[in-house]
C-alpha cells in the first residue's frame, strides 16, 4: 500500500499571498568588491569589429576598449585624444592630423597614423560591406571606392604621410568633419592583427586594442570582462575589472541591481512601470538624449499635399502630455534639431494652437474635419508608440474633428511598407551618430534615403549644403535656423513630438561615471565613492 | 527490424529535407530584409552586403549554395552576429539550452510520475484533485508569470538564489522549475488519465484476484500499459525542452539557443532561422525515431504492424 500523503504538504493559497504580502522590501546589502564593476549591456554585441558594429551594445563595449582621433568633451565639441593637434587648410578641404607618439596597442606597439589609414580604407573598402562606410563618403574619392567605380584604395583622400600624420582631402570643405572623427568606426586598426585572424580578430586573445580597458574574456550571450589597461597612455583606469552581462529582460536586470549583483543600469534594464520608483533612487540621472521623436506626412498623398492641413494637424497636438503618458522624462519638441546640439532653436515650430488649426483646416475645405478623406497613422508595433498613437488620434479628434485610423506593423514588414505602400501619416525617430546638426537635418534632403515623405525643398537643400561648408558658427547657425523654419514652419513635412531621455541608476558605492547624450557609457574614470 | 528502422530513417530525412526547402522560400517571402534599418543604407552599401552575403544571386542558386552547405557542415554567416558563423553560435548555444531541457524533463517526469500514480490510484479523493489543481495550475501559468514569481520570491524576498544568468548550480534551479512546470503537469495530466483506465481493466482485476501485491499490480501491471501515451509526447517534448525556450532564455538571462527562434526571424537573419530550424527538426526527427523504437520495446505488437 501506498502512504496517504502528509495533509499539509500543499500550503494553502491564501497562506502564501499572505506570506508574499507580509515580506519586506529588498533587504540585502550589495555584494561586489569596489575593484570590480558590474553593467548589464542589455544584449549580445553583434560585433566588435568597429568597421562593422552598428549598435549601441557593441559600441558601448568598443568605447571603452578603444580611442580614436577625438573625443567629445562635455560640450560635445570634439577635443583632442591620439590627435595632440590639427590643421585645417584649403578653406576646410585638407585636414592634416598631427598624432601624439605615447598612445600604445595593447601588444606594446605605438599607434601610428598607419593604423587609421588602413582602418578608413578598411571601412570603405566594398569586400568590407560595411554599413558606416558612407559615413566618411566626404573624403576625396571615399564614395566612388566604396561603390566600385574605382579599384585603387590609393586613390581614396587618406593618407599617412610618416608615422605621426595622417592627411585627409575632402571633396569639399566639411565643417563636421572632427566630429566624424569622434565615431567609434573611425577608430583605428591594426593590419596585421585582422589579416592574421580574419573574422576571429575581435576575440580575446587575438584583438588588439589601445584605450582604457582590455578585452580579457568574451562568453557569447552572457559576458564580456575588461580589465584595466596598466600601459593606457591617460593613466590606467581607478577600477581593475569590468563584468558586462547580457540580460535582456528589465526585470531582471532591475532585480540584479536591487540585490546589489549589478552597478550600473540604464534605460534597457528599468521597466516602465519602474520609472517613477527609480528617479527617487540615489545615484539616479535622467539624461536628455541626442534623439527625435516625429510624425512624418507623405506630402504627395491627398490631402497631406496640402500645406494648411499638414499645419493644422502639428497645431492640434498638445505635445506636453508625452512626458505624462510615457513617464520616461521627454522632452516636448516642436523643432527637430535636439536641445544641446548646435543650432538647437526651441522657438521654431508649430506651437499647440488648436483655434488656429481649426482655422486653416476650414480654409483648405474641410470646416470641423466634414468631407475629410479617411487617412491612416502607421507605427511600428511597440507599446510606447500606442501610447503616444492614442492621445494623438484624440487630440486630432478632439481638436479637428477628425478620427484618423492607427495601423501598427512589425518593424520590418513597416520598414517595407514605408518605401513601397506609405501611409498618410507615419511614426520614425532618429539618434545622432555623431552630435552635429547636419546629422539631424541631412534627413529630410531630397535625395536623402531617409526623407519617407516624399517632401522636396531645393532651398533647404542649398541651406544644408551652405551649412556644412560654413566654418563660422554664427553663420551656421543662421543658416540652420532658416532651414528649420522651412521644415518645422513653413512646408511642415514632419511633426516633431519629442526628445528622448535615458535614465540610469549607479550604484552609490561608485562615482565617475559617463553616460553621454548618445546613449554611450565610458567607464574610464569609474572609482569608488568617497565615504 | 533493420528494414523498419531504414524506413524510418529515410521518412526522417525527406521531412528534414521538405522543412528546410519551405522555410527558406518563406522566410524569403516576409516582408523586410536582414539589412532594412531605421537608419537606411545609401544603395551602393546595400549593394555591398549583398554581394558579401550573396544576395544579389537568383533564389535558386541561393539554395543550391545552402544545401550544399549544409552537406558539408556549414550553416553559413549570420548576417547579425557578423563575426561568427551560424554553426558557431548553435555550436556554443545548444548545449546550454540542451542541459536547460535535460534539467527540465529531470523536473517534469520526477515530478509528473509520483504525482500521477498517487492520483490515479486515490482517484476522486481530495489527493486527485489537490493534483488535479496543481497539474492545472502547471499548464494554465504562462513561463513569464511563474518565471517573475519565482524571482520574486526566491531572489527579491527570500534572497536565496539569484534572478537570472547562468552561472552555477544554484542559478538553474529557479529556470529548470519555471521550464519544467507545464510538462510536469501535462505528462502527470496524461498519465495519471490512462493510469486510471488500466486499473479498471480485467487483467489488474485478475492480478490483484490472484493476490499479488498492491505494489507489483500498480507497478509491473498497471504502470507499464500505461506508458505508451506518455512516451508518444516525450518525444516531441524533449525535442522542444532542449532546443529551448525563447521566454524563460530571456527571463533568466540564459545564453541559449531557444531566443534565436524568435530573434532570427525579427532580424530577418536568414541563415539563423534556417540553422535553428534545422537544429530543430533534426532533434524532433530524432526523437521520434527514439519514440518508436522504445514503443517497439514497450508493445511489442507495434514492431510487428
Amino acid at each position: 500500500m501506498l502512504k496517504q500523503p502528509r495533509k499539509n504538504a500543499i500550503p494553502s493559497i491564501p497562506a502564501l499571498i499572505t506570506f508574499f504580502l507580509l515580506s519586506s522590501c529588498n533587504p540585502f546589502s550589495p555584494t561586489g568588491d569596489l575593484k570590480t564593476f558590474r553593467v548589464n549591456l542589455g544584449t549580445e554585441p553583434p560585433s566588435l569589429d568597429w568597421s562593422l558594429a552598428t549598435d549601441h551594445a557593441s559600441f558601448n563595449v568598443i568605447a571603452n576598449l578603444m580611442v580614436g582621433l577625438t573625443e567629445f568633451d562635455k560640450n560635445l565639441k570634439p577635443a583632442a585624444v591620439i590627435a595632440k593637434s590639427w590643421d585645417i587648410l584649403e578653406g576646410g578641404r585638407r585636414i592634416i592630423f598631427h598624432l601624439r607618439d605615447d598612445v600604445l596597442w595593447s601588444d606594446g606597439k605605438k599607434v601610428q597614423a598607419q593604423d587609421f589609414e588602413y582602418s578608413w580604407k578598411r571601412l570603405l573598402n566594398p569586400k568590407t560591406a560595411s554599413e558606416y562606410a558612407y559615413i566618411l563618403f566626404d573624403i576625396l574619392n571615399a564614395e566612388e571606392y566604396n561603390q566600385g567605380k574605382i579599384d585603387s584604395p590609393e586613390l581614396v583622400g587618406v593618407k599617412a604621410s610618416d608615422d605621426r600624420t595622417l592627411e585627409v582631402h575632402l571633396k569639399h570643405p566639411v565643417s563636421y568633419f572632427l566630429s566624424i572623427t569622434t565615431f567609434e568606426v573611425t577608430y583605428p586598426q591594426r593590419q596585421d592583427v585582422i589579416e592574421k585572424y580574419g573574422s576571429k580578430w575581435t576575440e580575446p586573445g587575438n584583438i588588439v586594442t589601445n584605450g582604457p580597458f582590455l578585452l580579457s574574456s568574451w562568453k557569447h550571450e552572457n559576458e564580456i570582462q575588461l580589465t584595466a589597461n596598466p600601459d593606457f597612455f591617460l593613466g590606467k583606469p581607478a577600477i581593475d575589472k569590468v563584468e558586462m552581462f547580457m540580460i535582456n529582460e528589465k526585470t531582471t536586470a532591475l532585480a540584479m541591481y536591487e540585490q546589489g549583483r549589478i552597478d550600473f543600469i540604464d534605460n534597457q534594464s528599468i521597466p516602465i512601470f519602474e520609472k517613477p520608483r527609480m528617479a527617487k533612487l540615489p545615484g539616479f540621472k535622467a539624461v536628455p538624449q541626442l534623439r527625435g521623436y516625429y510624425y512624418g506626412f507623405v506630402t504627395d498623398r491627398r490631402p497631406f499635399d496640402d500645406v494648411r492641413v499638414r499645419k493644422a494637424f502639428s497645431m492640434a497636438i498638445d505635445r506636453s502630455v508625452f512626458p505624462k503618458i510615457l513617464h520616461g522624462g521627454e522632452r516636448p519638441a516642436t523643432s527637430w534639431i535636439p536641445p544641446s546640439m548646435q543650432a538647437q532653436n526651441p522657438k521654431i515650430g508649430l506651437n499647440y494652437n488648436p483655434p488656429e488649426a481649426r482655422r486653416l483646416l476650414r480654409e483648405a475645405g474641410y470646416p470641423d474635419g466634414k468631407g475629410f478623406p479617411q487617412v491612416t497613422l502607421a507605427y511600428n508595433t511597440l507599446e510606447d508608440h500606442k501610447t503616444v498613437a492614442e492621445a494623438v488620434q484624440g487630440m486630432w479628434k478632439r481638436n479637428l474633428g477628425v478620427l484618423v485610423r492607427l495601423e501598427n506593423q512589425e518593424w520590418k514588414v513597416y520598414l517595407k511598407k514605408l518605401k513601397t505602400d506609405p501611409p498618410h501619416i507615419y511614426r520614425s525617430g532618429w539618434g545622432a551618430d555623431y552630435p552635429d546638426p547636419d546629422n539631424f537635418m541631412k534627413l529630410f534632403t531630397s535625395l536623402s534615403g531617409n526623407n519617407d515623405t516624399r517632401w522636396k525643398n531645393p532651398r533647404y537643400d542649398q541651406l544644408l549644403e551652405s551649412a556644412a561648408r560654413e566654418f563660422d558658427e554664427k553663420r551656421r547657425i543662421r543658416l540652420y535656423n532658416e532651414a528649420q523654419r522651412i521644415l518645422c514652419e513653413i512646408d511642415v513635412p514632419i511633426m516633431p513630438l519629442f526628445t528622448t531621455t535615458e535614465h540610469t541608476v549607479l550604484n552609490p558605492r561608485f562615482t565617475g561615471l559617463e553616460f553621454n547624450s548618445m546613449a554611450r557609457l565610458f567607464l574610464r574614470e569609474v572609482r569608488p565613492a568617497s565615504r | 527490424m533493420a528494414r523498419f528502422l531504414l524506413t524510418r530513417l529515410l521518412h526522417g530525412l525527406a521531412v528534414i529535407w521538405v522543412v528546410i526547402t519551405l522555410t527558406f522560400v518563406f522566410m524569403r517571402l516576409a516582408p523586410g530584409g536582414p539589412f532594412d534599418r531605421e537608419r537606411r543604407l545609401p544603395p551602393e552599401v546595400l549593394a555591398n552586403i549583398a554581394a558579401k552575403y550573396h544576395l544579389d544571386e537568383p533564389w535558386l542558386k541561393q539554395y543550391g549554395r545552402y544545401l550544399l552547405g549544409i552537406a558539408r557542415g556549414d550553416l553559413g554567416p549570420s548576417y547579425k552576429y557578423v563575426d561568427r558563423g551560424v554553426s558557431d553560435i548553435v555550436t556554443e548555444t545548444f548545449p546550454v539550452s540542451a542541459l536547460l531541457g535535460v534539467l527540465a524533463l529531470g523536473f517534469a517526469v520526477a515530478f509528473s510520475f509520483p504525482l500521477a500514480i498517487s492520483a490515479a490510484y486515490y482517484r476522486n479523493s481530495w489527493t486527485d484533485r489537490s493534483c488535479l489543481f496543481l497539474a492545472t495550475l502547471g499548464v494554465s501559468l504562462p513561463h513569464f508569470i511563474l518565471g517573475a514569481l519565482l524571482i520574486w520570491l526566491f531572489s527579491l524576498q527570500l534572497g536565496w538564489l539569484q534572478p537570472g544568468r547562468w552561472e552555477d548550480l544554484t542559478s538553474t534551479v529557479l529556470p529548470t522549475i519555471t521550464l519544467g512546470a507545464a510538462p510536469a503537469a501535462y505528462l502527470s495530466y496524461l498519465l495519471r488519465s490512462s493510469l486510471v483506465e488500466s486499473l479498471e481493466e480485467d487483467y489488474v482485476r485478475t492480478a490483484r484476484a490472484k493476490g499479488l501485491k498492491e505494489a507489483t499490480v500498480l507497478f509491473k501491471h498497471a504502470l507499464n500499459n500505461s506508458l505508451i501515451p506518455t512516451l508518444t509526447v516525450l518525444g516531441p517534448l524533449s525535442a522542444a525542452l532542449i532546443t529551448g525556450s525563447f521566454v524563460v532564455e530571456y527571463i533568466f538571462a540564459i545564453p541559449g539557443m531557444g531566443r534565436f527562434f524568435i530573434t532570427a526571424v525579427t532580424d530577418r537573419d536568414y541563415p539563423m532561422i534556417m540553422g535553428v530550424t534545422l537544429v530543430y527538426t533534426g532533434l524532433l526527427v530524432s526523437a521520434n525515431f527514439f519514440v518508436d523504437l522504445l514503443y517497439s520495446i514497450v508493445d511489442p505488437r507495434i514492431k510487428s504492424h
